[in-house]
């Protein structure tokens, strides 16, 4: 029987109050910077942004965003991935690249559109990564891929950044399509040189009259190459590619004509999903999902209670506690998100010995039941010292490692607050390949805490001097000590992750139940199966 | 029972009609312990009639001519059903004598008047000459018999006086009717009248009389049995009527004088005992002028039950249908004059599936849902029920809805809440016009004259609050988008990354502009089920529980005050389609009965293009602007859908 979790909030706690102000503080930076994205241009500037938008527009043209509502199913949700990818780089927050899971005449498919507001829609190396990125969640979830193109190709001040990686990009269509996962492109303007082979390499593809331009090259480079005169449409128009080339499988009248056959495209696949789908009917938390800003640290370094968290976003908050009484700074079970049968692993604590052998055993357990997991990370690391060494901590977290390394299962990764060290890689962190890593604002990630890591900084550099028999001045340490505690706060925060695509994206902790839902709902389009195999676990 | 006329027990009954009347009569004859029959034609084979009969016939065919109209196929179908009695409804052959004659003929009990009867009552102009026999008072008139020349007939009109009203002799139901204000408009009206009474019912002969403006339709229930009884059974007023067609109805009449009434009442008494009319009739009266000055003319006698006898019985607490069983069974009257009283007061509304807003135009198409209120006070005889389908072949009447009550306030404030508390998802009707006509000051004031929806316009197409609008069609797109949505327990159109509000482009029906209508958290969806969505939308301070229920593109919001109907518009242009021509279109299904203009011709605008015949009424195509005609499409006797293209124009003169 599940039992009903029990909660010790107290929301007039100063220490609730001080949580969810720090929140709702993050969360209004993150839409500042959601309204600069949507609003298109990518440059920052507002004024030049907005000319560059009504430009596109007075060409009769939509924003990608306007396009993806459009492609979708009404009153679809659109859970965009990677969205602020780019932050903290020198390229445009958004990479000029609108990635995300969304439903397309009633089937979940993975969308991606080229912002061409944003540098032409050209590609940055983050453009490349993102693009990669999405494409690697419709391999793995056996998603549909719809590409919506509209891109000046690389962005040339960067292609020796762009080239290499670039070039997965075209295997990766292919790649899709060989494992039976259809590709669809809809062209609505340049798709050229390099880009031409998204068409090319694309089960599917719509070009829109008098709009779309698909050639390997243009005009001025025919004229360089082989000295001939030919104009766009006849190099690469859509007419001609729907009657005379055949690249194009359908010519569209105009931008809602070219979404409309995309949608009657992706209703003919005879689509179905490979996973058995939710198993119960959905339930509501019994608890306010709103009361997670308050509970969730703001500052990392106090801990929280990780079953307040899972009794506000599992069905009716029900939760089948695994080995309660053992290993209790890791709190494993089960339970169901809107129906979709669900293991959990979350921190309570730093993992012992102890933890990683509960962790270890309960994703065998899911293994065998075919059940996906979700990690909910909060960790400061594997518990360090002379005791734990010799007890054989380093045997008892790489048995946790092997399991996570070698699931089977989908893996899905909730990123709560800290995530340091070890920790994160047998709490299936990036590298991990956890088929989704989504994270609250709050979330801090590094080989260990800032303050510790300049502290272990201080201690090697104190050694080293005394050992070379000078004096160590403590003092004069202290602003280097300072300087980079800054630097390594700076590099572990939620943004710095998300700009380099190290999650799927920051999302509103009152959002984790949606975002969760679809996560599941995207991984059962492939099948759900546990892994037979794996590594050999030191005893 | 007297010696004089041997009794014919009626066990099994044959109906030859079809809709409400069909059902109403099933549901007496069963009370009674009778069986039943019913006929019908192949658009009617799921009419929820049909199923409700013991037993039914099935006349092939669509068209009334070759179906409910052919006497001899009808009495074929009841000699083989094993009737031994034949109920002729209203309309169709109810008031044929040729028809009652051979149902007689053919061994069947005839349940309604002697066909001689019928006959004698038939052409009006005899029906006057009868009437004024009988004492009763005339309107002044004059007949256009056939070869009538010109000089003479205007003439005649000249001394009836204007405005006249032009009548099919052989008519009824306002066909063949024509108001004429000026005697220049004579001819073209008299010439329309007989175009349509020769199509309706195969003789065009009319005739004229004083068109009174501002009077009311009062009628009197009489019932004679074979024994020499003749009771009337109060009146009725039914003044309130569009196209000449009856409304409202309601029993007793607010707006007679008690003098009037006695008269009026003694006045149809005579008129049946001069004919030793046997069965229920209705002697139809023009009341004019108030007070003192009140007086009542003869209109013509209506040899069948009525449309609108249920208010009669509402009142009266009889049952018509069964009082025509046991007088046709040769039983004497139930009950004598002096025991027969009044309770009450009963409105009844007739609801159409018709376009008000386009002059009644009929309209078509599948009731998806026909629910009506369950409350004390109200009767619903309908002919419809979920599903059924309103044909072009057959008049467009959805129901009788009537209230009774001990007041005639009363009354009309449990038809109006009955009214707008049904929910009617199906074609374009009247209802909203009918809870507006019932709530207009005028109506409840008893000022209800022939000239009512004249002289009150702001009813037809009574205005909708903008509130309750604008939470309507949010309930409506709220809908639509959780219908088409797959994602059961995520927010609908959600977004991690914040854009505009999900949305759905919704035009109100009559209107042709659509608009994008905003979901945002106004709107919120309190359950889902069979019957549709729930969605409790607030709109400045105050919340609606609007019913919404989804029909492919057609969303139908009920709130219990009131209702609308919504379209939700393609997402997408159709390309495929290609650019719809220039010119005129059909406002209904139908034939084309004339084609008046030819390619190439200068038309103005106002000028007839095409003639139309449709639900038994004729509809004019008009160019609406001055052009030259490219082509013309349709020729006479075509049958056409509704919105075909008719006649192109030239582009350049548009």
């Amino acid at each position: 029987m599940a039992t009903v979790l029990r909660t010790l909030v107290d929301p007039r706690s100063p220490q609730y109050a001080a949580n969810r102000a720090a929140f709702l503080e993050a969360l209004a930076e993150l839409d500042a910077l959601y309204g600069r994205l949507t609003a298109g241009g990518g440059t920052g500037d507002a004024e030049r942004d907005a000319r560059t938008v009504a430009r596109h527009r007075a060409r009769g043209k939509l924003l990608p965003r306007e396009r993806i509502d459009l492609l979708l199913d009404r009153g679809s949700p659109f859970l965009e991935l990677s969205p602020l990818a780019g932050w903290g780089t020198d390229d445009a927050v958004g990479a000029g690249l609108v990635t995300g899971i969304g439903r397309v005449s009633g089937v979940e498919c993975v969308i991606s559109a080229n912002d061409p507001t944003v540098k032409g829609g050209s590609q940055s190396p983050i453009t490349v990564s993102k693009a990669l990125r999405a494409m690697e969640i419709a391999r793995a979830n056996r998603l549909p891929l719809v590409s919506l193109t509209e891109s000046g190709g690389a962005d040339l001040t960067k292609q020796a950044d762009v080239f290499n990686p670039g070039g997965a990009s075209f295997k990766n269509l292919s790649r899709l399509s060989a494992a039976g996962i259809p590709t669809i492109t809809l062209v609505f303007g340049s798709s050229t040189a390099g880009g031409a082979y998204v068409p090319g390499m694309s089960d599917y593809v719509v070009l829109q009259k008098d709009a779309a331009r698909v050639y390997l090259g243009g005009p001025p480079l025919v004229k360089m190459a082989i000295d001939e005169d030919a104009d766009d449409e006849t190099l690469g128009g859509a007419e001609m590619h729907a009657r005379t080339s055949g690249l194009a499988d359908y010519l569209a009248v105009d931008e809602p004509d070219a979404l409309r056959i995309g949608r009657d495209i992706v209703a003919h696949l005879n689509w179905r999903k490979a996973g058995p789908g939710p198993a119960l009917s959905p339930r509501e938390p019994v608890y306010d999902p709103e009361e997670l800003l308050g509970i969730a640290s703001a500052d990392i370094r106090v801990p929280f209670e990780a079953r307040e968290v899972l009794a506000r976003i599992l069905d009716a908050s029900e939760f089948d506690e695994f080995k309660p009484l053992y290993g209790s700074t890791l709190v494993t079970g089960w339970g169901h998100i809107n129906g979709f049968p669900v293991g959990i692993l979350a921190n309570n604590g730093i993992l012992f010995s102890e933890e990683a052998h509960k962790g270890a055993q309960f994703i065998q357990l899911c293994n065998r039941m075919d059940v996906p997991i979700l990690f909910c990370q909060n960790i400061t690391g594997f518990m360090v010292g002379t005791r734990y060494e010799q007890g054989g901590i380093i045997k008892d977290g790489a048995k946790l490692i092997n399991a996570v390394s070698n699931c089977g299962v989908p893996m899905i990764t909730l990123m709560m607050g800290a995530s340091y060290g070890a920790g994160n890689y047998g709490m299936a962190g990036r590298a991990y390949d956890p088929r989704f890593i989504f994270s609250w604002p709050n979330h801090r990630i590094a080989v260990m805490g800032p303050k510790q890591l300049a502290g272990v900084l201080t201690i090697v550099a104190r050694q080293k001097t005394e050992a070379a028999g000078q004096e160590w001045d403590e003092e004069a340490f202290a602003p280097i000590r300072d300087a980079f505690e800054q630097q390594v706060e700076s590099e572990s925060t939620a943004l710095y992750a998300t700009g380099r695509i190290w999650d799927d994206g920051i999302i509103d902790p009152r959002d984790t139940r949606t975002v969760m839902t679809l996560a599941l709902s995207a991984v059962h389009s492939a099948p759900v199966e546990g892994a037979e195999r794996f590594g050999v676990f030191r005893m | 029972m007297t010696a004089t006329t041997s009794r014919t027990p009626i066990r099994r009954i044959f109906i030859a009609n079809r809709g409400e009347i069909a059902r109403r009569v099933i549901r007496t004859a069963h009370d009674l312990g009778i069986s039943t029959v019913a006929v019908h034609s192949d658009a009617d084979a799921d009419a929820p009639y049909v199923a409700e009969a013991d037993r039914a016939v099935l006349l092939p065919g669509t068209s009334s001519t070759d179906t409910y109209l052919d006497a001899a196929k009808v009495i074929a179908a009841a000699l083989a059903s094993g009737a031994d009695a034949m109920h002729p409804g209203y309309g169709f052959l109810s008031e044929n004598p040729a028809f009652a004659r051979a149902v007689v003929e053919a061994g069947l009990t005839w349940i309604g008047p002697t066909p001689e009867s019928i006959e004698a009552m038939a052409l009006k102009v005899q029906a006057k000459r009868i009437a004024a026999e009988a004492g009763v008072p005339l309107v002044p008139g004059a007949e256009l018999p056939e070869g009538m020349d010109e000089v003479s007939l205007v003439a005649a009109c000249a001394r009836v006086g204007y405005p006249l009203l032009v009548k099919a002799s052989a008519g009824g139901g306002g066909r063949g009717m024509r108001v004429v204000d000026r005697p220049e408009d004579l001819l073209e009206s008299l010439a329309s009248a007989r175009r349509e009474a020769s199509s309706a019912f195969g003789d065009d002969t009319v005739f004229v009389e004083r068109y009174l403006a501002g009077a009311r339709h009062v009628e009197v229930q009489v019932f004679g049995d074979r024994h020499g009884g003749v009771v009337h059974l109060f009146e009725r007023e039914c003044s309130i009527q569009r196209r000449h067609q009856k409304v409202i109805e309601e029993a007793p009449s607010p707006g007679v004088t008690d003098a009037i009434r006695k008269r009026l009442h003694a006045s149809a008494v005579s008129l049946a005992r001069s004919i030793g009319y046997v069965g229920a009739g209705t002697v139809e009266f023009m009341v004019f002028g108030e007070g003192d000055a009140q007086e009542h003319f003869f209109l013509e006698m209506n040899t069948r039950l009525q449309v609108e006898h249920p208010v009669t019985e509402m009142i009266t607490g009889i049952d018509l249908v069964a009082w025509q069983i046991a007088v046709a069974q040769g039983d004497p009257l139930p009950l004598r004059q002096e025991q027969l009283g009044v309770s009450g007061h009963a409105i009844e509304a007739r609801l159409y599936a018709e376009d008000p807003a386009h002059d009644h135009a009929p309209a078509i198409g599948v009731i998806h849902r026909f629910r009506v209120p369950d409350r004390a006070g109200l009767r619903v005889d309908s002919g419809v029920v979920d599903g059924s389908v309103i044909t072009p072949h057959y008049d467009p009447m959805l129901a009788k809805v009537i209230a009774h009550a001990e007041s005639r306030d009363a009354a009309a404030a449990v038809l109006a809440d009955g009214l707008a508390r049904m929910e009617i998802h199906g074609p374009v009707n009247n209802r909203d016009a009918l809870v507006a006509i019932v709530r207009t000051p005028a109506f409840l004031a008893g000022d209800t004259t022939t000239a009512f929806l004249d002289a009150h316009p702001e009813v037809t197409v009574p205005p909708v609050d903008d509130a309750d609008l604008t939470r309507h069609a949010t309930a409506a797109a709220a809908a639509v988008l959780d219908d088409d949505r797959h994602d059961r327990g995520v927010p609908v159109g959600w977004r991690n990354v914040p854009g505009p509000l999900p949305s759905v482009v919704l035009a109100r029906r009559g209107t042709s502009d659509a608009t994008a209508v905003p979901v945002g958290p106004d709107a919120v969806l309190r359950d889902r089920s069979d019957d549709g969505w729930r969605v409790r939308v607030t709109h400045g301070g105050v919340s609606a529980d609007c019913r919404v229920a989804r029909y492919g593109s057609e969303v139908f919001v009920d709130d219990g005050l009131c209702s609308s109907a919504w379209t939700v518009a393609p997402r997408f242009p159709d390309h495929a389609g290609g650019s719809a021509g220039h010119g005129a279109v059909t406002p209904v299904p139908g034939t084309i009965t004339a084609v008046l203009v030819e390619a190439g011709q200068a038309v103005a605008a106002g000028d007839v293009l095409v003639v139309l015949e449709a639900m038994k009424m004729e509809h004019r195509i008009h160019a609406e602007a001055d052009g030259t005609v490219s082509r013309v499409l349709v020729s006479a006797g075509q049958s056409v859908d509704a919105h075909a293209l008719v006649v192109e124009f030239d582009e350049a003169d548009a």
